[in-house]
């Protein structure tokens, strides 16, 4: 009795110590990372954020980037300088804030030639202290980077959850008659010709860790599967056959890739191993079976058949089984890639012309997108919340970005340029 | 007994340890909320020096801002086939929208296409599928290898070795006609023969 009685008052002690424990984590925590806005809700009131020039050689410039980038994801509305009341330099006042209604204010100093150092400060307009203060520095070569960079901070430091600025957007573009594999920032800025060609060049694709592209290539009346490595700057064929190859996706670990392949006759799909080259089947009808995409878990697959009659979305289990029917809505559903968890898949949908459609995996909440002109090979930005296609509305092909709920539609690629499949970066 | 003795203990354990809890916890927003009072006033004397660092201020130095250098990279095999094409020895074999199956009207011309494979025992042919650009672009390419594949079909059915056909499929990026509407799209929709040569010959 007394042993069990002592027993008793240890255990209390220690529940007591472990409650007390948590509770003061829960309550800094939650001082900590305190949520300015709440991106999952639908749509939440847009946040006033001042963000003046910084001051000093290019100050305006990577203002003007920050402020593209935050006003483009639709959560924030940048104020104009004009209103103002408190100077640059003067020191920051939560008065001089409150009153306009501006819940957050960014200050900063930039200096140097070519490397650049910046100090920036981010007030909450409740409190005298910044909720985030830091420096950085970086060649004045890169400095959109330098500004994503800061503009991710900021996104963090207001909504809990890191930014997208400084990702990219894979693409296929046509010059002088020769197809090749393009980059460019999320925006549209700074295009690179990556050089890889062929006469046909169809969506490259990511590997997870955004180190490698797959796509396919037609070279001397031959499709190829070709991975170009960022890492080691080459490009190598790990896969070709006659007939037609299309690739394909990457699993989540990177190290297999699934295709369609019409090698053994129909176009049909396989996993490669990029190990040992060793190649499994996981469809056979008499039809067609392509444009797989690989959920996020790499549980599942989406693709494209036309085994009912007409081009239709299906789900299967990576291992090729239970294989179901995921869109009924039209005759022509094609191009599915997922959302990165997993919750919603993005598709050319035909009503009339192309358009772009998400749904839920189980087929409920069909939304369509886009109205104007043709649109194809949509693909989701790694945070989920923005969706990147290639239309033809305004009559030349190009690559253009949206919300994914539709809004803010706007062509990034430039227009000259005839650009397909684009593929956002994973990071 | 003893159980219930226990049971008793335990309840009464929770119940002190929420207690102790809330009363912490109210503590702690007491003391949080009378900081927060006492710089408030402040708020309006020059803040500057009562700046106090955030946390992120502790770290060492700046952030460095770089970047994977990305250049050009030439692709290795763009050596052209070693075999050459000769065109327009046969016509095209034309398709229904979104169909792949061939139609009646073609049966002469395949037969045609059969027998002069059978004349020519040495020659192997290239069967290129093409679409319309009104589906999208992977899908496109699948109907054309599809398309092709169905000709092929056709001719092994007459008798043609499997061997002596490749098909490819190039969907809807070599059109014949780029205006839009349905008399130029319907020559787009096609399987076009081509004859294989050995380069040199």
């Amino acid at each position: 009795m007394m042993n069990a009685g002592k027993g008793q008052r240890t255990k209390c002690i220690i529940v007591m110590f472990l409650l007390f424990t948590i509770h003061y984590s829960l309550f800094t925590v939650g001082a900590e990372a305190k949520i300015y806005i709440d991106i999952t809700a639908p749509s939440s009131k847009k946040l006033p954020i001042a963000i003046y020039d910084l001051q000093g050689p290019s100050g305006k410039e990577i203002s003007d980037i920050i402020r593209d980038d935050l006003t483009f994801t639709g959560l924030f509305q940048c104020i104009d300088k004009v209103s103002y009341i408190e100077g640059p330099v003067q020191p920051f006042n939560p008065q001089n804030w409150t009153p306009l209604g501006i819940e957050a204010v960014v200050k900063g100093t930039v200096s140097g030639e070519k490397t650049i150092t910046a100090t920036i400060k981010l007030y909450d307009t409740l409190e005298i202290a910044p909720i985030l203060s830091k420096q950085y520095q970086g060649e004045k070569d890169l400095m959109r980077q330098f500004a994503h960079t800061i503009a991710n901070d900021i996104y963090q430091a207001l909504t809990g959850a890191p930014g997208m600025f400084r990702t990219r957007i894979a693409f296929v573009a046509e010059h002088e008659g020769e197809k090749s594999i393009y980059l460019m920032d999320w925006d549209g800025e700074r295009v690179r010709k990556l050089g890889l060609k062929g006469a046909l060049v169809l969506t490259p694709h990511w590997k997870p860790d955004g180190s490698q592209l797959v796509y396919s290539s037609e070279r001397g009346r031959q499709w190829g599967l070709y991975l170009l490595d960022f890492l080691k700057m080459t490009e190598k064929k790990v896969f070709s056959s006659k007939g037609t190859n299309m690739a394909g996706d990457f699993f989540p670990q990177g190290d297999k890739v699934i295709f369609s392949s019409s090698k053994e006759g129909t176009p049909d799909l396989f996993v490669l191993s990029l190990k040992d080259q060793t190649l499994k089947k996981l469809t056979a009808t008499y039809g067609i079976e392509v444009s797989p995409s690989v959920s996020p878990d790499g549980n599942m697959i989406a693709f494209v058949s036309d085994r009912g009659g007409s081009p239709q979305i299906y789900l299967m289990r990576s291992d090729g089984s239970d294989v179901r029917r995921l869109t009924f809505e039209g005759a022509y559903n094609t191009s599915p890639s997922w959302s990165p968890k997993g919750d919603r898949i993005v598709f050319s949908c035909r009503r009339g012309k192309n358009q772009i459609c998400t749904v839920k995996p189980d087929g409920d909440e069909l939304l369509q997108l886009t109205e104007q002109g043709n649109n194809e090979d949509p693909s989701f930005s790694p945070d989920g919340r923005y969706i990147t296609f290639s239309s033809d509305r305004d009559r030349s092909k190009g690559v253009y970005i949206m919300r994914a709920n539709g809004e803010a539609q706007e062509r990034v690629s430039p227009k000259g340029l005839r650009s397909t499949g684009p593929r956002w970066s994973p990071n | 007994m003893k159980k219930t003795m226990t049971k008793a203990a335990k309840t009464e354990a929770i119940f002190t340890v929420l207690t102790l809890t809330v009363i912490l916890v109210s503590f702690v927003l007491v003391t949080g909320c009378q900081k927060k009072a006492a710089t408030r006033p402040e708020a309006t004397v020059p803040p500057s020096a009562k700046e106090q660092p955030a946390s992120e201020q502790k770290q060492k130095g700046p952030e460095k801002i770089t970047e994977q250098k990305v250049e050009a990279i030439a692709s290795k095999d763009m050596a052209a086939s070693s075999v050459e094409g000769k065109e327009g020895m046969f016509e095209d074999i034309l398709f229904d929208y979104d169909r792949y199956d061939v139609k009646e009207g073609y049966r002469a011309e395949l037969k045609a296409v059969s027998a002069w494979m059978t004349k020519n025992s040495s020659a192997s042919i290239s069967i290129e599928g093409h679409c319309d650009d009104r589906g999208t672009n992977e899908y496109n390419l699948a109907l054309g290898d599809r398309r092709a594949k169905s000709v092929k079909d056709y001719l092994v059915s007459l008798g043609v070795p499997s061997s002596r056909i490749e098909t490819i499929s190039y969907g809807e990026e070599k059109p014949l006609c780029t205006e839009q509407g349905e008399e130029c799209w319907a020559k787009n929709r096609r399987a076009h023969f081509v004859i294989l040569m050995k380069a040199g010959k």
